[in-house]
């Protein structure tokens, strides 16, 4: 376990200077969180190519629209997958019609993109790297208890920590990565 | 009855024994039940293992294309320099310009993050920047405060992010506490025909709700030029004091111009220098008595000289 700096503060600082028109804001954003953005359109959309162009999408969007970028929602991280999001299903869209028209070409039956659709991919990563963000004991105690299936007596005794603790850690968590989730869908469904 | 905590709702999403009368309730109630499920959502997408393979972080190249297309886009920031007259003003979008566009126009639809129009994919990268753009420009800085070198071109160094560093501890935690009460929607500014050619005005409004306050305008002063500031009522400065900003519209540069006593009009000298390097930001700030003279974060009033 390490102390980590504050990433709260630290991301909510960011999302401020992106807000208020600093592009050192954006290159530090997407020194943190290109990755993210890049892995969920690779997982969704299959090749480089198609992932590296949401990528510049997204950053590019991200700064065109920092005005919609709410500090007060917590890290820039969700509100970056919530315009991922968007990109990764334009992106099928126009496969789906460049599919189309081929299809049309040669008259044959027009189906759907053959892309495997996994809709929570984006919300899945997501909570990995926040869980991974997130600073010990709490990331330790969500991963027990979420990922491990351990139950909370379980992980109080391994750790040494009262129940209460286990608890409270328990749910704090819950509550901060479901309020992650309420901002994809924000960003995602606006 | 009243609806259960947010504790309470976390422990029937995750199976703990809660009182009955509460769990009855949510039973019944369209909204809790709404909140247990996106709960219980958020659970099993944290849960179990995951097939995953590990960050793939996307190639160099595409964060420079990334700077290309919005330095080659009217919205991009002009670093330092002054603007040609013709070029809207950088960073407020499309309206910051002398033509007489509506102030509070939003912003196009193909801007908006959340676009779902295929038409407005960003530009490959073979479609050149502009030369003209900041990088070009970036030599003729000299700002007031100390900017390093490589601070206006934003690449991803260790350089760059130490220097991220630095300017993150110099706007402070103030600046987050403040700026998570007070959204950021700065004033725009309001363009005013005069007779004399030589003054500017602008509307000076919360961030947040965007209420005119006040107003600041710029007037020549003998040689130089005066900057008023009034505000509508008294702000309130608590504890602290009021203090007057330019900042410089790339957002990454501020010159404090004096202190503004609550209820009074202001009159700072300031020069045409500060104007043409970008410094058109008026903004009023609630410092504290603490000896740090950077920005507390804590604005109170904004506008935007217009260009």
């Amino acid at each position: 376990m390490h102390v980590h700096d504050d990433p709260d503060v630290e991301s909510a600082e960011l999302a401020v200077r992106l807000v208020g028109g600093d592009r050192e804001a954006l290159a530090e954003m997407y020194r943190r969180w290109s990755p993210l953005v890049h892995t969920i359109a690779l997982r969704a959309l299959g090749t480089r190519e198609d992932a590296e162009d949401v990528v510049q999408q997204v950053f590019v969007a991200a700064w065109r629209g920092r005005a919609t970028l709410r500090p007060d929602r917590g890290s820039p991280a969700a509100w970056l997958v919530g315009i991922t999001k968007h990109r990764v299903a334009d992106v099928r869209t126009q496969r789906y019609r460049a599919h189309r028209n081929l299809q049309a070409l040669a008259s044959e039956v027009v189906t759907e993109p053959t892309t495997t659709h996994d809709s929570d991919w984006a919300e899945r990563l997501l909570l990995v790297h926040e869980l991974e963000r997130m600073g010990d004991p709490r990331a330790t105690v969500l991963r027990m208890a979420f990922i491990e299936d351990r139950t909370h007596d379980d992980i109080a005794r391994m750790l040494q920590m009262p129940l209460g603790t286990v608890k409270s850690h328990v749910r704090r968590g819950l509550l901060e990565l479901r309020d992650r989730l309420k901002e994809v869908e924000r960003v995602a469904s606006d | 009855m009243s609806h259960p905590t947010d504790d309470e709702l976390v422990d029937l999403a995750l199976g703990e024994p809660v009182d009955a009368s509460r769990s009855a309730h949510v039973e019944e109630c369209a909204v809790c039940s709404a909140s247990v499920e996106q709960l219980r959502r958020t659970l099993r997408l944290a849960s179990g293992p995951l097939a995953y393979a590990g960050w793939q972080a996307p190639d160099d190249a595409v964060w420079a294309r990334v700077t290309a297309q919005i330095d080659a886009e009217p919205d991009a920031p002009v670093d330092a320099g002054p603007p040609p007259a013709t070029m809207a003003g950088p960073d407020a979008g499309p309206d910051a310009g002398p033509a007489p566009t509506p102030p509070e126009t939003p912003l196009p639809r193909d801007e908006r993050p959340s676009g779902t129009d295929a038409a407005d994919r960003p530009d490959r990268p073979d479609r050149p920047a502009n030369p003209t753009g900041p990088a070009a420009t970036a030599g003729t800085a000299y700002p007031p405060e100390p900017v390093p070198a490589d601070a206006t071109v934003t690449p991803i160094t260790a350089g760059a992010a130490r220097a991220t560093r630095r300017r993150a501890a110099a706007w402070g935690a103030a600046l987050v506490a403040a700026s998570l009460v007070v959204g950021l929607l700065a004033g725009r500014a309001i363009w005013s025909p005069n007779e004399s050619g030589s003054v500017s005005q602008v509307a000076l409004k919360t961030l947040d709700t965007r209420q005119r306050e006040g107003e600041a305008s710029v007037v020549r002063a003998g040689d130089g030029l005066d900057l008023n500031v009034v505000t509508d009522r008294p702000l309130d400065a608590g504890d602290g004091y009021l203090e007057v900003w330019l900042i410089n519209a790339d957002g990454k540069r501020m010159v404090s111009v004096g202190v503004l006593r609550p209820g009074e009009t202001g009159t700072f000298p300031i020069s045409q220098a500060l104007i043409d390097q970008g410094y058109v930001v008026v903004d009023i700030s609630k410092e504290q008595f603490d000896d740090k003279p950077a920005h507390s974060g804590d604005s109170l009033l904004r506008g935007q000289l217009p260009a």
